[in-house]
């Protein structure tokens, strides 16, 4: 009996001790990669800030009106060290995936290749994400513009309601791009933006077709309008 | 594009080799105005020129009422005559080809001015002069005004002065020529169109520097640009006062905002390339003048303060956010103080509106904005100070619109530091 009993604990122990020293080297991987992670996290994050400076990145995005419209949003840091630190993550994230595929478990067997897998749907939706907001940004503005110099009454309206328009698409294309329910937002989006375009459609028809006589009749006629500078 | 057109004059004039003076005519769609001015044009040749070797030119961007057989018979056979069709990429005429007018109302116009500056070199004409085939009020005597200057005084470029109506040109007046005066030392009236004189070393520089016709302000804003390439490299400018011009508002035009930010865009965009140049320059000089001097005449353009201001006023309510970042804190309090205002006293004061102007031109070569977004953002300002100098004058004859013109370029050029330290250490 007491054999027994100390075969058992020794075989346990030896167990124990295999699976162990088996396990040993993955969590020395995940410290490793882990450690990796950071390391290039850090320097891909240093090098691209160093980069965008260089090239002025962050007067462009003022340009384009990125930087207003993130700082509206809450986000008081520079765009380069935005972009930075996302790209450090992106590295670390990837190297920490790295390190838990390495440690065999099997509730992660297949953690990685179905990252790898989304990834290109993530990296297309913070593109079109980012494109967007430009978009927006850049058609707000010149809609603003051309209204008051065309001096239409509620002009930060009409722009605001361009920019809105391009943002609630943008928004929509980046759920479609995620795979994020899909059809409810092809659905909605479609319902919204018809809804709008038919709106738009009878209010002209119904309430301002003289207006859109007169605006059609100044830019294409023959005769300039009285109303119209004459003397620049 | 020079080999191509040169094939087209050789094709229709076999026997000309060299000319002493060249007369273009680019056309769109003018059969209406043509014809009068090519009988003038003919009859100034003769008149001036008859024993000098000359070839009459139409560079034709796509006319689709006949325009150029027009010219041809009329010209008929009183001088050697030669058709071209500039490349314009199959815009001219197109639809599609909106975007392709430049505020004189003519697409492809630069191409046209290309291809006539080729033939001039080709043919190693001593002078060309440029003619606007929708100015009904060419007379003979033009042909002289802006050919002689070349021939025989020495000119390299003879820019049109014309007499005008009182408050007419007014973005000529309150900001391209004060401006091109400060930044490079001649006092040269910027007016456009209507007509122009080139040497053959002006010409050939203009068509072999290709960096020059780059970007909008090289592709649209011809008119502006010549002037002031001219008397940047340092050429000989002269101006020829040509009386009265009547011209024809194209259909096509471009409306106040685009004309400003063609106009205005040039005169910055020029000022990156030669900065070196304008940064030395301090004092302004007189350039010489043929003809009959010009006078502002008591007569006004149709001018509507209360609309300008209402524009004025928009453009403070809606455009302050891209203001501010265009202009500094001290011109944006300056501006701002202006819309507590009443109508009637309602004044733009000039100090402000040059440092508003310069503030712009430092924006623009910082690119703090889209720049085509700060070109048109200014069209409010503009119609402020617009509507200030008709405030400041109303009551005075042409000579004291005159006189605030003076004051105005005067100023530009003594506030000229605040430019250059701006553009320097911003």
């Amino acid at each position: 009996m007491s054999e027994m009993w100390q075969d058992a604990m020794v075989a346990a122990f030896r167990e124990m001790a295999s699976r162990g020293v088996l396990f040993l080297p993955k969590l020395m991987a995940l410290v490793t990669f882990l450690m990796l992670g950071l390391a290039i996290g850090w320097l891909v994050q240093v090098s691209l800030m160093r980069i965008l400076n260089v090239v002025r990145f962050e007067v462009f995005c003022e340009r384009m009106g990125l930087t207003p419209a993130l700082t509206k949003a809450g986000m008081k840091q520079q765009i380069p060290h935005l972009v930075g630190r996302l790209a450090f993550w992106i590295v670390f994230l990837f190297f920490a995936f790295m390190g838990v595929d390495a440690l065999d478990l099997p509730a992660t067997a297949n953690l990685m290749s179905a990252i790898l897998g989304f990834l290109p749907n993530v990296i297309a939706a913070i593109l079109v994400g980012l494109l967007g907001i430009l978009l927006a940004n850049f058609t707000g503005e010149a809609v603003l513009i051309a209204a008051v110099n065309a001096q239409i009454h509620g002009a930060r309206f009409i722009a605001n309601m361009v920019r809105w328009g391009v943002v609630i698409f943008t928004v929509a294309m980046v759920l479609t791009q995620l795979g994020i329910a899909k059809e409810i937002v092809v659905a909605a989006f479609s319902i919204i933006f018809g809804g709008i375009v038919f709106a738009m459609a009878i209010a002209l028809g119904l309430g301002g077709r003289s207006i859109a006589k007169e605006v059609l009749e100044r830019r294409f006629g023959r005769e300039k309008s009285r109303d119209e500078f004459t003397h620049i | 594009m020079g080999e191509a057109v040169w094939e087209q004059v050789q094709e229709q004039c076999s026997d000309v080799r060299t000319v002493d003076l060249l007369v273009a005519l680019p056309s769109f769609n003018q059969s209406s105005t043509v014809g009068p001015v090519v009988h003038a044009i003919v009859a100034g040749l003769k008149s001036a020129f008859g024993q000098a070797s000359i070839l009459f030119l139409n560079a034709d961007v796509g006319s689709q009422d006949g325009t150029p057989d027009l010219v041809r018979q009329t010209v008929g056979d009183s001088l050697p005559f030669a058709s071209i069709r500039p490349n314009t990429d199959g815009m001219s005429g197109s639809t599609f080809a909106l975007n392709r007018f430049s505020y004189s109302g003519m697409p492809a116009r630069e191409e046209a001015f290309r291809s006539v500056f080729a033939v001039t070199r080709r043919l190693e004409a001593q002078a060309c002069i440029i003619l606007d085939p929708s100015v009904r009020s060419i007379t003979a005597e033009w042909v002289a005004l802006l050919a002689q200057p070349i021939l025989e005084k020495g000119a390299d470029y003879v820019a049109p002065v014309f007499s005008r109506q009182r408050y007419e040109g007014s973005l000529t007046n309150n900001l391209i020529a004060p401006l091109t005066r400060a930044l490079y030392g001649k006092r040269v009236a910027c007016q456009i169109g209507g007509g122009y004189g080139f040497s053959q070393k002006l010409s050939s520089f203009l068509l072999e520097n290709e960096a020059l016709w780059e970007g909008d302000a090289g592709r649209f804003a011809i008119d502006s640009w010549m002037t002031t390439v001219a008397v940047a490299e340092g050429y000989e400018v002269w101006q020829a006062c040509l009386g009265s011009k009547v011209q024809d508002i194209k259909a096509g035009a471009a409306d106040i905002s685009t004309s400003l930010a063609q106009a205005v865009g040039a005169t910055f965009h020029y000022m990156e390339r030669y900065q070196d140049i304008w940064e030395k320059q301090v004092e302004s000089q007189e350039v010489p003048i043929v003809g009959r001097p010009v006078e502002i005449t008591m007569e006004s353009v149709p001018i509507q303060v209360d609309r300008m201001l209402k524009g004025f006023r928009q453009g403070l309510r809606d455009l302050l956010p891209i203001w501010e970042v265009i202009l500094t804190p001290d011109t944006l309090a300056g501006v701002l103080e202006l819309g507590l205002r009443d109508d009637e006293e309602f004044r733009f004061p000039l100090p402000l509106w040059v440092q508003t102007v310069y503030d712009s031109a430092v924006a623009y070569h910082e690119k703090v904005i889209h720049r085509e977004h700060l070109l048109k953002s200014l069209v409010p300002l503009y119609l402020g100070r617009t509507a200030s100098v008709v405030l400041e004058t109303k009551g005075g004859g042409p000579g004291m619109v005159q006189d605030t013109v003076e004051h105005g370029c005067h100023t530009f050029e003594v506030m000229k530091p605040y430019l250059i330290d701006r553009w320097r250490f911003q």
